[in-house]
């Protein structure tokens, strides 16, 4: 029995079921965000909502495992194994940033560095399995699996349209993805969690609370105002660090290479 | 050396056919022409200095590096009779678990070869067999038989991660063995090895090529072990420029490039330096005034300081975890050491003696439990170490850990500004890049920098800065010849301008060459 | 009795579920208190109690401010200054919401610290996608104190260089650039040879696998886990129903 040396050509029915199964994840997704925004009023105060909190907690979380068993079997090797070193950088450099410079989170360098690396499928996949790992020393993170594969993906697509060729359109795309990342994670903070998890990020959310907003107005909001700054943050330190590597490192990426995603570096000869 | 019982009239099992091979971006190849025949059972060394395309070659041929991914190869590879032909359009995807059944591969760093998921050292040999599905009882086996083989069966519980270096890189070659391959690569496995240790690996080898297997160890150093070798090929600007027995090419001179160095230091071709005679002469005598650097009674132990309780043992020691030995053993007992202006002073000792220990003290990275530290006369008890690097300059073992700027220059002049006028300050940094032979590649970038210039470029960043102490750590791991002699001139210069030298070398016949004074570290004392 | 980890996980992750399906401040109460009696028992106190509350004093608090002081949809008021009113129902979904929180965030940490982490990577290494997936937890796991580690070996040879971080805001940014792009650059280099390294270990491999290390599942644990996923889900459909009719 020897096997071939060389590869076999992949087949495409299996690339046809992941499609599939990438669809449905994003369906998941779109629709209990939907569901959640038309019903909230009703439930809110009527107790701690906990049919919203059920539907929020297992619509979002399904739709990210859906997305993650789309995309990681799919993954070529080097992009699965980058995945545990964005994940250590999250954290990381999360918190060495973190300590200095207070109000934000930034919690995605890892992913979204990875994204621009690797592609929006590795960003996705890297953002919902950092919630998923991360949910083992905090839990309250695994809710907002589906939000970080979403910054993941938009900042992969940022990247390969080019937003990180002119060094001041990366903190705009940042911006662009901090709004939408924060919207739709905001649902998760206001029905499962009935608040937001920081003190600082509380106090916003009070002062709407306090002009009679909704709750998940209030925390839409507050999501509006710090989310688009702290990934605009975020994605100014990747494209320095992306800019830092040495030109070979940089090239040693398919998608770098393919997407021309990083100035001065020619695309490859191959395909 | 060649002459296995059953191998003398068998036909290559891995033969490489390189017309060229570019990496993705570059435009020039980094290999050419180069033809290669891997009969079992012989031992095959491939020389060359730092930058030369070793790695490169061996990772092509263990399929550690597919064509097409990695870059792009014109030629062919010919594995147990199947012939792979590149750079005619349609190229084959070689499939590297197949590929890596038939050739195990060593890198140069053994840390980066491990899975990083798996617990004990058993499982870390298992993985690739559990991935080919063999059966738990076969498994286990094999991981013992390995074990043995490499002298691991004491560590086969313990976590990989707690490793020393050289445990570390018998446990690649196990994960490269285990499955028991035809053909066996190592990217220099001598380097930073100890004697005792460098024994130990030529005897695995023998038996190896006892057993048929086709050994290729690729090296910048002629390590004793290499004169057994049956064929040495060598390689100079990624292209084979001779090959034939140890013999020939020792005997015709010239053969040999400079950059490939004898194992103890001097350069291969035995180019006289005059080693300790030549030093003496720079020795300033009358031991009058402070001396630059003075160690006393310096003691320091890893336990006492609580090394930060790490996440570790929390999540990887669930199972037989026997933690760290030197829990609380005092690595550094009494340590007293007066070094003058000018003077030279190697410390030797074994593997794991304390000796990088003992010089981040020197700058204030490590404090002393008890006894003084005084730079100058000058205690720098309070001192934090980035003041202290004003007059004391230490070059780690790992250069890349010291860069990170975007061109050499750069890296030079990094500081140098707040230390001198910014006319003298480029000066300086120019100066000290032509002291270490790096002029022309002052708009490189660090990382791009073969390893052995790496090294110097750290060497040239600390030289800059005219320190009063200079401290090295393992300066001759990783520097090929032209590298060394070029380190010798700086150092010795480094000297003769009043610098105190220290440096920690696990190479006794290289501590001889260069040092004034030699002294050993060895559970927790100095002698000599 | 050695729990099977995907037993322990069944029960932490069911606990959770039916918890937050209850919704009932004197069961989530039970919950936590539960949890921190169990994780004494098995000696994980001294550690789960500074992670746990790490997570959930910030988290209480910050619900505490936000509905304590300000509910607009409250109406017993029992205090106000300006614009915040302290409401007895703002008082009041803030301690379920924390109770209930707290339940979950517990019953989950006592699963991820009693569970051996290399027996859950056997079991979840099957093949495919768990493999992948048990790659991708251990691996983080492995890396977070090896990196911790080199961020401080970087710190040491750039303070050898010279490098004094100064405090201020642009200072300190500064020297994040010049720690970051080393670890960065190392840690993509070592991720490419990690990457050869599986590759040809057949890491990639679609075929079966086989685990060296062995871990028992009794079929009692089998139809323990079944029951608990099923009490899951009964609790959940309960929850629809009842919303369903209240509405
Ligand atoms: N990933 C890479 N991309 C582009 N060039 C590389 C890469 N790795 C090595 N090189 C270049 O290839 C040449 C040979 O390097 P290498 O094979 O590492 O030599 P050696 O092992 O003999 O030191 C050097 O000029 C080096 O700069
Ligand atoms: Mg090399």
């Amino acid at each position: 029995m020897s096997p071939s040396l060389t590869m076999p050509a992949p087949a495409p029915a299996a690339a046809r079921k992941r499609r599939l199964l990438e669809i449905l994840g994003a369906v998941a997704i779109a629709a209990t965000y939907i569901y959640l925004v038309l019903n909230q009023p009703a439930d809110i105060t009527g107790g701690p909502g906990s049919a919203s909190a059920l539907i929020a907690l297992s619509g979002f979380l399904a739709g990210a495992i859906l997305l993650i068993v789309a995309v990681l079997p799919a993954l070529p090797a080097s992009s699965v194994v980058l995945i545990p070193v964005a994940l250590v950088l999250n954290i990381v450099l999360g918190q060495f940033v973190g300590s200095t410079l207070v109000p934000f989170y930034l919690d995605a360098i890892g992913t979204v560095l990875i994204a621009v690396l690797a592609g929006p499928a590795a960003g996705a996949a890297t953002g919902a399995l950092s919630s998923i790992v991360w949910s083992f020393f905090n839990p309250t993170v695994l809710p907002f699996a589906a939000g970080a594969a979403l910054i993941g993906c938009l900042a992969g697509l940022a990247a390969r349209h080019g937003m990180f060729r002119r060094f001041y359109l990366a903190p705009v795309a940042g911006f662009v993805t901090g709004i939408i990342g924060g919207v739709v994670s905001a649902p998760v903070a206001a029905f499962v969690f009935g608040g937001t998890s920081g003190v600082a990020t509380g106090a916003i959310v009070s002062a709407f609370r306090s002009m009679g907003d909704t709750l998940l107005a209030a925390i839409t909001k507050q999501a509006l105002i710090s989310d688009p700054m702290d990934k605009a943050i975020v994605f100014t330190v990747v494209a320095v660090l992306a800019y830092a590597l040495p030109r070979r490192a940089r090239l040693q990426f398919p998608f770098v290479r393919r997407h021309r995603v990083l100035a001065g570096t020619t695309p490859g000869q191959d395909s | 050396m060649s002459a296995a019982p059953h191998s003398t009239e068998s036909l290559p099992v891995l033969s490489a056919g390189i017309r060229s091979f570019t990496y993705h971006g570059d435009g020039l190849p980094v290999l050419e022409g180069i033809d290669l025949d891997l009969a079992p059972g012989t031992l095959t060394a491939v020389l060359g200095a730092s930058g030369s395309g070793k790695s490169t070659l061996g990772r092509l041929l263990s399929g550690w590096l597919p064509p097409g991914t990695g870059g792009t190869l014109r030629g062919f590879l010919e594995l147990a009779g199947t012939r792979l032909e590149f750079g005619a359009g349609g190229d084959p995807r070689i499939n590297p678990a197949e590929w890596g059944r038939h050739v195990g591969f060593v890198p140069q760093d053994p840390a980066a070869v491990l899975s990083t998921v798996r617990a004990t050292v058993a499982e870390e040999l298992a993985f690739g067999l559990e991935n080919a599905a063999v059966e738990p009882q076969a498994m286990k086996a094999a991981a013992e038989h390995t074990a043995a083989l490499l002298g691991l069966t004491e560590f086969l519980e313990r976590d990989p991660g707690s490793l020393s270096g050289g445990q570390m890189r018998r446990l690649a070659i196990g994960c490269a063995i285990i499955a028991g391959p035809r053909v066996l690569i190592m990217d220099e496995p001598f380097a930073s090895l100890d004697t005792a240790g460098t024994a130990g690996l030529a005897r695995l080898l023998q038996g190896l090529v006892r057993l048929g297997t086709a050994v290729v160890v690729l090296s910048q150093v002629v390590d004793a072990p290499l004169l057994a070798a049956g064929t040495w090929v060598v390689l100079e600007n990624g292209s084979v420029t001779g090959s034939g027995t140890p013999a020939g090419l020792q005997a015709g001179s010239g053969l040999l490039p400079p950059g490939i160095r004898a194992s103890g230091g001097a350069p291969a071709p035995a180019v006289d330096h005059a080693g300790a005679a030549h030093a003496d002469r720079l020795l300033p005598r009358g031991g009058a005034g402070v001396p630059a650097l003075e160690l006393r009674g310096v003691c320091f132990g890893y336990g006492t300081r609580g090394n930060a309780a790490n996440g570790r043992t929390t999540w990887r020691r669930i199972r037989g975890g026997s933690t760290a030995a030197h829990a609380s053993a005092q690595v550094l007992q009494g340590i007293s050491l007066r070094v003058r202006r000018g003077e030279i002073v190697a410390v030797t000792g074994p593997n794991g003696a304390g000796k990088s220990t003992l010089l981040r003290h020197v700058n204030g990275l490590l404090r002393p439990t008890a006894g003084r530290v005084l730079v100058n006369g000058r205690d720098i008890a309070g001192e934090p170490a980035g003041e202290a690097a004003r007059s004391v300059g230490l070059l780690f073992q790992q250069p890349r850990d010291q860069l990170f700027e975007r061109t050499a220059l750069r890296e030079v002049r990094f500081g140098l500004d707040r230390l001198f006028h910014p006319d003298e300050a480029a000066g300086r940094a120019l100066e000290a890049l032509s002291a270490v032979g790096l002029a022309g590649a002052s708009d490189a970038h660090p990382a791009e920098l073969p390893a052995s210039g790496q090294r110097l470029l750290a060497l040239a960043t600390v030289l800059a800065r005219k320190p009063a102490v200079l401290a090295l750590d393992e300066p001759t791991v990783a520097m090929d010849g032209g590298g060394l002699a070029l380190l010798d001139a700086a150092v010795r210069s480094a000297a003769g301008e009043g610098a105190a030298v220290v440096l920690v070398t696990h190479d006794l016949d290289y501590a001889r060459a260069v040092a004034h004074r030699v002294v050993t570290l060895d559970g927790g004392r100095l002698d000599g | 009795m050695r729990l099977h980890p995907l037993t322990s996980l069944a029960a932490a992750g069911s606990t959770a579920v039916i918890t937050t399906a209850a919704a009932s401040l004197p069961l989530s109460l039970a919950v936590m208190g539960a949890a921190v009696a169990l994780s004494a028992r098995s000696g994980t106190a001294r550690r789960l109690l500074p992670a746990a509350a790490a997570v959930l004093l910030p988290l209480g608090l910050s619900l505490l401010v936000m509905h304590g002081l300000f509910f607009p949809e409250g109406r017993t008021v029992l205090a106000q200054w300006g614009m915040a009113r302290v409401t007895a129902e703002g008082l009041a979904f803030a301690l379920e919401r924390a109770a209930q929180l707290g339940a979950v965030v517990l019953a989950l940490l006592v699963f991820s610290f009693s569970v051996s982490v290399p027996d859950l990577v056997a079991v979840l290494s099957s093949r495919g996608l768990h493999g992948r997936f048990a790659f991708v937890l251990a691996s983080t796991l492995t890396l977070l104190p090896a990196i911790t580690s080199r961020v401080e070996r970087i710190r040491q040879a750039q303070e050898s260089r010279g490098l004094v971080v100064r405090r201020g805001l642009l200072h300190r940014a500064a020297a994040f650039r010049l720690q970051a792009v080393p670890l960065v650059l190392s840690l993509i280099e070592d991720a490419g040879t990690r990457t050869a390294a599986l590759e040809a270990r057949g890491f990639s491999n679609p075929g079966p696998r086989t685990s060296y290390r062995a871990v028992p599942d009794p079929r009692g644990q089998r139809v323990l886990r079944a029951a608990l996923l099923a009490a899951a889900a009964a609790a959940v459909a309960a929850r629809l129903l009842l919303t369903q009719a209240g509405s």
